[in-house]
């Protein structure tokens, strides 16, 4: 038998793990910018306070903040394909219920839950948004609409950045979930390395510093964005 | 020029304004006074439809609205005619000094950029703001963050100006060049309201006082004779109450 550790081994399979990086990108990257649109749209309708679509989105949130991503996952891919079927049956639809990529379910099960934890972040900071800039809004004459797009939620966003980049980034460590769906993205191509090896160990140790890195650039990137959006802050030195 | 009609409001079971009527003839300066909790600063934001009255009709210029039934247009209607300098400015945070006085030029009143920022750094220029157009207010003091509300509120071109108490929250060292201020343009006759508790400048600026307390008219009157000559004991308590910092 070889090494208790295999250092060679960890470094030599770094390329193998990192062909699959592209999918895991991908994945992050699409439910990322969905999760976003959805969660701009749920925050409208919790801060306006909209009537019957309120209640359901309190209801949506309340589901996904209380069950795992892992169930999330497979509630989509077993859901979707019954929900397609049973649409064929009823309006004659010819849905190929066999010919939706995994990747699609993993999106839509990611998307979704981004979505929820990212609607209370933005409808916190919309609310966190001092009453007083809305009024000064309305005192020469804006209407709501005008006071959201010039003040409100451009502070807002300066308000939510750093809370959304956290959903950003476990939405990326979430990817290692899809796994479990048949679809190849650095956890499962460190899988597939691992047990041709049994090295299982260092394709793991592969896998973290690729997610790390990529999670530490993806913060990076978000904090100059906060910087950029909270600019008219006064500084202070420290 | 403004006409309140029977004004009724209360915050759950406290009523704060009781059977308002007031008329106001343009280019008078009428500032109100009271306790705190007489219902002042909400009277004044009434006006600008920030508070909604439970009952009664609100006129200014050619708006009217009736409280108990009303649209978004005549809520509109209402609100152009009026601009409010708040107590503590409420300036854009996001918005540069030039952009917190022009934006309300070309978002509501559909002004070509560039002519809107010409009026708005003349506006500044009044204030004596010019030299800070790039400015966010955060590295504004508070004196010049009031000038910069009060430019704001010019570019509207308002028939009437509310000011919230405008100089309470500002340093005594700014409280004077910002009444300086708001008596240059009173004195181009523009009609104001205003709440605040600067006696000595509410006496010289003002042309007509009203004393609130208990959300209700307890006397309206030139400033001479209020402060000088008043029968009302409730003012007269109350004017007693202020001489003691006066002297």
């Amino acid at each position: 038998m070889g090494k208790i550790f295999d250092p060679t081994f960890m470094i030599h399979s770094f390329p193998e793990v990192l062909q699959a990086l592209p999918t895991t990108l991908f994945i992050a990257f699409v439910s990322g910018v969905i999760g976003l649109v959805i969660a701009f749209i749920i925050s409208f309708i919790r801060y306006a306070n909209i009537r019957v679509l309120s209640p359901i989105a309190r209801a949506y949130i309340s589901f996904i903040r209380g069950t795992p991503d892992l169930v999330q996952i497979m509630l989509v891919y077993y859901g979707i394909p019954l929900l397609l079927k049973a649409l064929n049956e009823k309006f004659g639809t010819s849905f190929d219920v066999n010919g939706v990529p995994s990747i699609a379910f993993a999106i839509i099960a990611l998307a979704i839950n981004a979505g929820a934890y990212m609607s209370e972040t933005m409808r916190s900071s919309l609310l966190a948004v001092d009453p007083g800039q809305l009024e000064a809004c309305y005192s020469v004459n804006m209407t709501r609409f005008q006071a959201l797009r010039k003040v409100i939620i451009p502070q807002a966003i300066g308000i939510a950045i750093p809370p959304l980049s956290n959903t950003l980034i476990s939405l990326i460590k979430e990817t290692s979930l899809v796994f479990t769906i048949s679809i190849v993205d650095i956890m499962a191509q460190a899988k597939i390395v691992g047990s041709r090896s049994f090295r299982f160990f260092e394709v793991y140790i592969v896998v973290s510093v690729i997610y790390w890195v990529v999670c530490a650039i993806v913060a990076f990137a978000l904090s100059r964005v906060e910087i950029y959006a909270r600019r008219y802050e006064r500084k202070t030195n420290s | 020029m403004i006409q309140l009609e029977n004004i009724y409001k209360s915050y759950k079971n406290n009523r704060v304004l009781s059977n308002i009527n007031l008329t106001v003839n343009k280019g008078e300066v009428v500032t109100l006074i009271g306790p705190s909790g007489a219902g002042k600063t909400t009277l004044l934001r009434l006006l600008n439809w920030l508070e909604v009255p439970d009952s009664g009709k609100i006129s200014i210029g050619s708006a009217t609205i009736d409280a108990s039934k009303y649209t978004k247009q005549e809520i509109r209607r209402l609100r152009s005619q009026s601009s409010m300098v708040f107590q503590h400015y409420n300036l854009f945070k996001n918005r540069t000094v030039i952009e917190n006085v022009a934006d309300s030029l070309i978002v509501v009143s559909k002004m070509k950029k560039k002519d809107a920022d010409e009026k708005a750094e003349d506006l500044l220029r009044k204030v004596g703001m010019a030299d800070k157009l790039q400015d966010y207010p955060a590295n504004l003091s508070g004196g010049q963050r009031q000038r910069v509300g009060i430019a704001r509120a010019l570019a509207v071109d308002p028939k009437v100006m509310l000011f919230d108490e405008p100089t309470s929250a500002l340093d005594p060292e700014w409280v004077g060049e910002i009444l300086h201020l708001i008596k240059k343009i009173a004195a181009e006759g523009m009609t104001m309201i205003l709440v605040s508790h600067e006696m000595r400048f509410v006496r010289s600026v003002a042309t007509r006082i009203i004393f609130l307390e208990n959300g209700e008219l307890v006397e309206d009157s030139n400033p001479k004779d209020l402060f000088e000559n008043s029968r009302n004991v409730r003012t007269q308590a109350f004017l007693h109450k202020l001489t003691y910092e006066e002297e």
